[in-house]
């Protein structure tokens, strides 16, 4: 049986707000050649990365288990106790600083800064490639370069040799003043490495969000990774039982 | 006979296309042309948050590298097993370990439900991370895009939030000392650690109180926020002309 005759034509519909137009697309600065039809070429790389995504996961969640442990007991501590790892790099920065300076003070100014970022870089010249240019490229290396031996220094620094055992009185000297000298110096170095390019706003964006992310990494793997009993640095295999926080 | 029979098979896609059934719940035919291609997106809820064209720059997977979209997914999957395991929960000191326990020895596939809500929330993290990296690389951020970074920034803390009070709710070692770890962390805001810990905990220690608190900030608050500020970061990016996309369309090959 023919169901034409019952159901609507489209076609007659002539209320549409938006009118298809051929070969014409609403986005400014750009020529129609430069767009596709986001049905198939956009809904099929979604559908492909759904399935992806539910694959990974229920293989994962087949093959490894969430943790575990005993019921809570308020009466027994952990140790290591640990945040989830994401906050890790935030417990790491409060074994070497005064815990207001490490735990809330840090953490705003980088969220203060990354807010800041699109106020601060007004030139859209370069939008839309990857690291601005080829200099950013190499700002982004060397900025890399300069802070993992740096921050890996410093916390292997305040394990073995201590801050803290070198002065620890008054409080304000090791909580604060040197922990925020280092930061500061370690700031100004940066910059000082990436002088010699003669970057502009957003080259020097680049070096700082670089210098930010890197730091964000290294912290939370050495605390992750490398912090056993009394959050002392050990290696990983001698972690004892439940030190990972996931 | 036979001929006849092929020739009616060949046919069924376009009747049943035709059909007012398909007509009733999709309106338009296949979108084959460039018309139905758009009344397609037009026309459904789910696809009308995209445009009906993209630019050929937003589809290569070294631009994005579908990280906001992973996100996505992995919210909308966290949505489902979260949803799941409500009905399998209760936050109280007492009961809330035993619930977790059961889905491990004797709920059907409970383990598999509560490691997927698990390993979905790690990931998400993650991913959200990566795709702020991905946007900062890309000047993804630049004008006309700065307040949707901005939100997206906020929609980091939240993403952190959510995954921090989800720690909670097994009740166990882990979760008790990373909270009390957490929420230390907290107390330490200058002139006014005391109360901000004792607003998140509803007591000076982790106890029934904070498990309650966290419990309908990880249900309610939190996911509406982000599901709010969701909207409208994927708003702002339809109304910003999509995605960013270099100036210059040679630019891309470099
Ligand atoms: C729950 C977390 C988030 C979700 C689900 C999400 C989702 C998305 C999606 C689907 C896109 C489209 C392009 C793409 O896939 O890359 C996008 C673009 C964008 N996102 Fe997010 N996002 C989230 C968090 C963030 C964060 C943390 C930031 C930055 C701090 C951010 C800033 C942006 C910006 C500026 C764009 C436009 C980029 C462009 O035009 O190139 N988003 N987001």
């Amino acid at each position: 049986m023919s169901t034409q005759e019952f159901s609507p034509q489209q076609r007659d519909k002539d209320h549409g707000l938006v009118e298809v137009m051929g070969r014409s697309t609403p986005m400014v600065n750009k020529g129609p050649e430069d767009t596709l039809p986001s049905w198939p070429y956009l809904f099929v790389w979604e559908a492909l990365l759904f399935l992806g995504i539910s694959a990974l996961l229920l293989a994962m969640s087949i093959l490894i288990d969430a943790p575990l442990r005993e019921a809570a007991n308020p009466n027994l501590t952990e140790n290591p106790a640990k945040a989830p790892w994401y906050f890790l790099n935030l417990q790491e920065l409060l074994l070497h600083m005064n815990p207001s300076l490490a735990g809330v003070i840090v953490p705003t100014i980088v969220l203060i800064f990354l807010m800041s970022i699109p106020y601060l870089d007004r030139n859209f010249s370069d939008i839309g490639i990857w690291f601005a240019s080829r200099k950013g490229k190499l700002i982004t290396v060397w900025s890399t370069i300069y802070t993992v031996p740096l921050l890996v220094g410093l916390i292997l620094f305040d394990q073995y040799i201590r801050v803290r055992a070198l002065i620890s009185e008054p409080e304000i000297i090791p909580g604060w003043i040197i922990p925020i000298g280092v930061m500061g110096l370690l700031s100004v170095g940066l910059y000082a490495v990436i002088r010699p390019f003669r970057p502009n706003t957003r080259e020097v964006l680049v070096a700082y969000f670089t210098g930010f992310v890197v730091t964000f990494f290294i912290l939370t793997i050495a605390s992750t990774f490398f912090r056993g009993l009394g959050m002392n640095l050990t290696l990983p295999w001698d972690l004892p039982p439940g030190a990972l926080s996931f | 006979m036979i001929s006849r029979l092929r020739q009616q098979l060949r046919q069924f896609p376009d009747m049943l296309l035709q059909s007012n059934v398909w007509r009733s719940v999709f309106r338009q035919g296949y979108p084959d042309n460039d018309e139905n291609r758009s009344l397609v997106v037009m026309n459904s809820v789910f696809l009308h948050f995209h445009p009906v064209k993209v630019k050929t720059n937003t589809l290569r997977p070294a631009y994005t590298l579908g990280l906001g979209i992973i996100s996505l997914f992995l919210f909308l999957i966290l949505i489902f097993t979260g949803g799941v395991l409500t009905f399998l929960y209760l936050p109280t000191t007492e009961q809330a370990y035993i619930f977790i326990q059961e889905l491990h020895t004797s709920v059907p596939f409970g383990a598999l439900l509560r490691n997927a809500h698990r390993w979905a929330a790690h990931l998400m993290v993650l991913s959200v991370f990566l795709h702020m990296m991905r946007v900062f690389y890309t000047g993804g951020y630049k004008h006309p895009r700065e307040f949707n970074w901005v939100i997206g920034v906020i929609l980091l803390v939240i993403t952190f939030l959510l995954s921090f009070t989800g720690y909670l709710l097994p009740w166990d070692q882990l979760s008790f000392w990373a909270i009390t770890v957490g929420t230390n962390i907290a107390g330490y805001t200058p002139f006014m650690g005391a109360e901000v810990r004792a607003l998140l905990l509803g007591s000076t220690t982790v106890g029934g109180e904070a498990l309650l608190r966290f419990y309908v900030l990880h249900l309610v608050l939190l996911p509406a926020l982000l599901i709010i500020l969701l909207g409208v970061h994927f708003w702002r990016i339809r109304k910003d002309g999509g995605l960013s996309a270099p100036l210059h369309a040679e630019e891309v090959e470099k």
